[in-house]
């Protein structure tokens, strides 16, 4: 590759700063308030009635740019630690892992599975037992994802059957209580391992 | 040896339906963009079917071409692009990587067969509809230019079955939702270095040629072009 | 069908509150109730379930991919979050006879019926005027009681009290309405699509004692004369004629048959012709007796080849001494060197077939038109034998409607209308006045998923799962060798509170006050699902046990248009457009965008004029026109087409419906709206290409009219620009 590395980047960082801004606005657009006046009209559900990969604010839009994510809020304080200790497995719950793009957060049948009958005693298995029968599943929130914008087809199956431990790109989760990320998984951190382990460097390998 | 995918189309069979089309937009997560941005010329159809009138009433014949990427080997798109979101890869595809796009929108000047598509902004999709997008496919974002991707997410999907099973791939692995949809088998798709596979034979057929093909792009799409009436006793 | 019961259904209601608390976060779709999923789905594995296409009545076996997906539905009328498996594409079913793992541009788009936002999310009751389109949401049980009590007063008033309106379906949720409807002591069901092929059933019937669609083996046959069909885009059985159409044409070493389309304006089903004869409308069957004239008179085949389809014609056994070339020439514009040419080319390429439908049965003589093509492909032996028609043996008896809709529009209005997805309002000539009769009737019961121009007058709105959410089958009459009958169960789980149809209906029974008489034999359409279905035994029998009484020969006419031809010089034809059919299609984003095969124009009507007539007129490509008939006008752009005659005016049918969902209510204009209120003159069908209109300019173009920019060369030069 002869361009040079600064061109390219001095590129990406106009179009990015431009998307920040094009983000939230759109370019000129005539139908544009139409547009907003949808997007700002709440569904029945009370969610916005139009899906649309657009950012909703300047704020949101600045923020994705930078990479700067809030830290989840789950609505449970899991603990990974307490469950590898017993010796469960990660694909216990993570069901996908091995055969599917993604691995899923599981529901809360998949708790009861062993909490109609372990440790109801416990004060958050109660709360857990009372979610459960009102009907109500956990929304859980994602701990690791790609920005939008990188376009990224992360698929787990393959990395699991090429034997990556699913510590390489979570840390330790028997360290863990609630989830956090503990591994940065920026470009370098995919493309180094792809080079060692000669997997393929391809764009399309991983964007489309 | 490596894949190189190309597709055959065979004017012969193609009726003009247009099932390619809702194909590729239900496979590819394809925006509508509305009555009004169509109008300014802002519809996307990574397919499209062109027509070709010849002569006058009565004596009026129409010829139907389904239009896609050629996925050139000497693509005019891939040189304008400054920051190599239009590069080609080692299979033969024409790869837009939508998070190296910046909107130049050099690719779609540079393209001879005018398939490359802009997002003018962000796309919508009215609730629920947003529920039949392709959770295999990126939904594109304001200012990334799109186009045909022979279903890229087909083939490594294809790829990935092989190799999961242990077997070479083969190309009723790899099928594009066009060529999966056309009813009357106008679209062939395949590896056209498998020298016995259907797609790479029709390639080399006497009735191929390449659209527009003296600009020299290297096309990886062949027309077989359309035939007239012929059995042993026809005039 | 729903697995929530009522206890934890008012456990739900009950701790709406408190899910908020349990989640923290800012975003709003985290804050709405999650439900526990109803069903385990392993996360981002595509999964194939077969379904049935319902969009017409060819009954192509589909495969849905589903997958998992988070979405916004309603469980007891409670408005949440459900992690579901959700179909995200259809696609044709490899197994299945008459789609063969292809699927038609239109049943692609399907899947947006389920996901359309203007959908019904459950019972609704009128609160307004009546056309006002104010509605309240009402529980099922209100619902049901509404229907019922309405029922029941009807049922006490006499039989004829009630009518169920539907659009032409086959198989066995129609077998159920019509079951309810004998138990009731109701007349059966009325059905109404203004492109059904009624003419051609009742040719058949005479011809061959069929009542019933016939089905082509293009795959085999070596030479195709097709008269008006869109055979490769709208009609009969679309799909299936496409797949064997490839094969016609480069299926066999050696042999690549002859395709000649025989029609007044070149269709898309012509593009693909190697030959086009334009004909004057109405006289493709006169272009049929004459080829049989020519095949007779050279001794290629003896007149009495074509046995009891031949007698039906008058004139047939003296040689059809009437419909020599020179005459057949003078009535139909088709020179005589060509009329000779191809019978002879015809005779000579046997298996060959001829193939009648759309346009050319919609004339004052529509039925005389279906028995010369009968006729023609009896004489040719083409009956019955591979490369030519034939009758799919039915799972059920093809039978005659009992009524159709013009008669029960002549008819006092009952008390209470059923009515299921059919849009008269929209789809028939205005003439008629379907709107007023309806408003005569004191109770409209809609069971379609979207208020269109007919459900808009309904007082009570009962939506219907969409097909991909319920149980569905399809009992075809066309498009295989084999009798074909589709069963297929939901492919996923409703999203919101409807109803199955069939089911709603056995509910209602269940509840009335006289009960059915004798009752329902099945709790649930699933129940009736499950009966074994008997396919006829061998449909040639039933050929030649129908088909024995002496035929009364028919004599042929000339087709009458409506209009003076001094005042209305144009023949206008209205066609099924390739996207949005007759309309029932046009509220899908997918079609609306799909730019039309010949001229690329998408969210639009348009009208396409003859480049010599368009010169003569002023008229430039886009320019508004007005056309209008003795019964009423519209108004739509221009397209300037090398593909009709300067006899003619052609035009889409789809757009301009009144109330269709955001994205075809207003839009563009409706060409039945100008139709001439007349009949095949045999049969009573609306002669729907019999109408003659005149055409002024109005406006210069106002960019109503949109087209598909992109393409490497757009439209012919002699049409573009301006000036």
């Amino acid at each position: 590759m002869s361009r040079s590395k600064s061109s390219g980047f001095a590129w990406a960082l106009i179009a990015s700063l431009s998307l920040v801004v094009a983000g939230c606005n759109g370019w000129s657009n005539p139908s544009e308030q139409m547009q907003a006046e949808r997007m700002a009209r709440p569904s029945r559900w009370g969610t916005p009635a139009v899906y649309t990969p657009a950012n909703r604010s300047v704020g949101e839009a600045v923020r994705s740019h930078f990479g700067a994510r809030a830290e989840p809020q789950q609505p449970f304080p899991f603990s990974h630690k307490i469950h590898l200790d017993k010796e469960l497995v990660c694909t216990d719950c993570h069901e996908g892992v091995e055969r599917s793009p993604r691995a899923g957060l599981p529901s809360i049948n998949t708790c009861m599975i062993c909490h109609s009958q372990v440790a109801t005693d416990a004060p958050l298995i109660k709360q857990l037992t009372a979610t459960y029968e009102k009907g109500l599943d956990l929304p859980w929130q994602r701990v690791y994802a790609y920005n939008r914008e990188a376009h990224v087809r992360f698929e787990h199956a393959p990395h699991i059957r090429k034997g990556v431990e699913c510590s390489t790109c979570h840390g330790n989760q028997a360290q863990q209580t609630v989830a956090v990320r503990a591994v940065d998984m920026d470009m370098p951190f995919c493309v180094n391992c792809h080079k060692q382990k000669q997997a393929s460097n391809d764009c399309l390998t991983c964007h489309y | 040896m490596a894949h190189r995918w190309g597709m055959v189309v065979d004017l012969d069979k193609c009726t003009g339906c247009e099932a390619c089309i809702t194909a590729c937009h239900a496979e590819n997560n394809i925006p509508t963009v509305g009555a009004e941005e169509a109008a300014r010329g802002r519809a996307m159809h990574w397919m499209r079917v062109e027509r070709y009138w010849e002569g006058d009433f009565p004596d009026v014949k129409v010829k139907f071409r389904p239009v896609l990427c050629q996925q050139c080997d000497n693509a005019p798109c891939e040189a304008v692009c400054p920051t190599y979101a239009s590069h080609h890869t080692d299979e033969g595809l024409n790869a837009q990587v939508y998070n190296r796009c910046i909107g130049t929108r050099y690719c779609a000047n540079a393209c001879s067969y005018n398939v490359r598509f802009f997002n003018f902004f962000n796309p919508q999709w009215e609730k629920p509809l947003q529920l039949q997008l392709n959770p295999d496919v990126s939904v594109r974002e304001v200012g990334v230019m799109e186009k045909c991707t022979f279903c890229v997410q087909r083939i490594k999907s294809g790829k990935s079955t092989a190799k999961v099973e242990d077997r070479s791939v083969t190309d009723a692995d790899v099928q594009p939702a066009c060529a999966q949809s056309c009813p009357a088998g106008a679209i062939i798709f395949g590896d056209l270095n498998d020298h016995d596979g259907r797609a790479a034979r029709l390639a080399h057929s006497p009735r191929g040629t390449k659209l527009l093909e003296d600009l020299g792009a290297e096309p990886n799409v062949t027309y077989l072009q359309k035939q007239s009436w012929y059995e042993p006793d026809a005039q | 069908m729903n697995t929530m019961d009522r206890r934890r259904f008012i456990k739900v209601t009950a701790i709406t509150g408190t899910t908020a608390a349990l989640a923290s976060c800012g975003n709003p779709e985290n804050q709405i109730v999650r439900f526990i999923p109803e069903e385990e789905i392993l996360p981002g594995i595509a999964v194939w379930k077969p379904s049935v296409c319902p969009l017409c009545t060819a009954g192509c076996g589909v495969s849905a991919r589903v997958m998992d997906g988070d979405a916004e539905v309603f469980r007891k009328g409670q408005p949440g979050v459900a992690r579901m498996g959700l179909v995200r594409k259809l696609e044709g079913d490899a197994t299945h006879p008459i789609s063969q793992g292809r699927l038609c541009v239109r049943g692609q788009a399907g899947v947006q019926v389920t996901y359309h936002p203007d959908r019904l999310v459950g019972p609704q009751r009128r609160t307004g005027e009546r056309g006002s389109g104010q509605f309240t949401e009402i529980s099922w049980d209100e619902a049901l009681t509404m229907l019922v009590e309405r029922l029941d007063a009807a049922v006490a008033a006499g039989p004829a009290q009630i009518a169920f309106l539907s659009r032409p379906r086959r198989g066995r949720r129609h077998e159920l309405v019509t079951e309810f409807l004998r138990r009731l002591g109701a007349p059966a069901p009325v059905t109404y699509e203004i492109f059904d092929d009624a003419v051609l059933r009742h040719a058949n019937e005479l011809s061959f004692g069929r009542y019933q669609l016939p089905t082509f083996d293009l795959a085999r046959t070596r030479y195709l004369v097709n008269f008006g069909a869109d055979l490769l885009g709208t009609w009969n059985s679309p799909l299936a004629h496409s797949v064997a159409y490839g094969a016609m044409r480069q299926g066999r070493g050696g042999v690549r048959a002859k395709f000649v389309q025989v029609e007044p304006r070149l269709s898309q089903t012509g593009a693909s012709a190697d030959e086009f004869l334009a004909v004057r409308p109405g006289t493709e069957g006169a272009l049929a007796l004459g080829m049989a004239h020519v095949i007779m008179k050279a001794g290629l085949k003896p007149a009495d080849a074509a046995g009891r389809a031949g007698a039906l014609v008058d004139g047939w056994s003296a040689g059809l001494a009437a419909f020599t070339p020179e005459a057949v020439a003078k009535d139909t514009g088709v020179s005589v060197a060509r009329i000779e040419r191809l019978a002879r080319e015809f005779a000579g390429h046997a298996p060959a077939v001829a193939v009648i439908g759309g346009a050319a049965l919609a004339h004052t003589n529509g039925l005389a038109q279906a028995l010369a093509v009968n006729a023609l492909n009896a004489l040719m032996g083409s009956v019955g034998t591979e490369g030519g028609v034939s009758f799919m043996p039915q799972t059920s008896a093809p039978g005659r409607p009992a009524r159709a809709l013009r008669e029960v529009l002549a008819a006092a209005p009952p008390q209470v209308l059923l009515l299921d997805e059919a849009n008269p309002v929209f789809a028939a000539p205005a003439a008629w006045k379907t709107a007023a009769w309806l408003r005569q009737v004191p109770f409209i019961a809609s069971f379609g998923s979207f208020i269109d121009d007919t459900s808009m007058l309904a007082d009570l709105v009962l939506p219907d799962h969409s097909f991909l959410e319920s149980w569905v089958d399809s009992a075809p009459e066309s498009g295989a060798a084999a009798s074909v009958a589709t069963v297929a169960p939901p492919a996923m789980r409703p999203l919101y509170d409807t109803r199955s149809v069939p089911d709603v209906l056995l509910e209602a029974g269940r509840r009335l006050k006289q009960p059915l008489s004798p009752a329902m034999p099945w709790q649930t359409f699933e129940e009736m699902l499950q009966t074994p279905l008997v396919p006829e035994a061998s449909p040639v029998a039933a050929v030649s046990a129908r088909a024995s009484a002496a035929p009364t020969p028919i004599a042929w006419r000339t087709p009458e248009l409506d209009g003076n031809p001094g005042e209305y010089p144009f023949h206008f034809l209205p066609f099924a457009s390739q996207a949005l059919l007759d309309g029932s299609l046009a509220h899908l984003p997918w079609l609306q965008e799909l730019p039309d095969p010949l001229t690329t124009a998408m969210w639009s009507s348009w009208v396409e004029i003859n480049v010599a007539v368009a010169e003569r007129l002023g008229i430039l490509d886009g320019d508004i026109v007005e056309i209008a008939s003795a019964h009423g006008a519209v108004r739509a752009p221009v397209v300037i087409s090398p593909g009709i005659g300067p006899d003619g005016v052609a035009m889409p049918a789809g757009q301009g419906h009144g109330t269709f969902t955001r994205y075809a209510s207003g839009r563009g204009s409706n060409p039945f709206a100008i139709l001439a209120p007349v009949s095949e003159a045999a049969s009573g069908q609306l002669a729907w290409a019999a109408t003659r209109v005149k055409v002024t300019k109005v406006a210069d173009a106002d960019g109503s009219l949109i087209l598909f920019a992109g393409a490497t060369r757009e439209r012919p030069d002699h049409t573009r620009g301006r000036g």
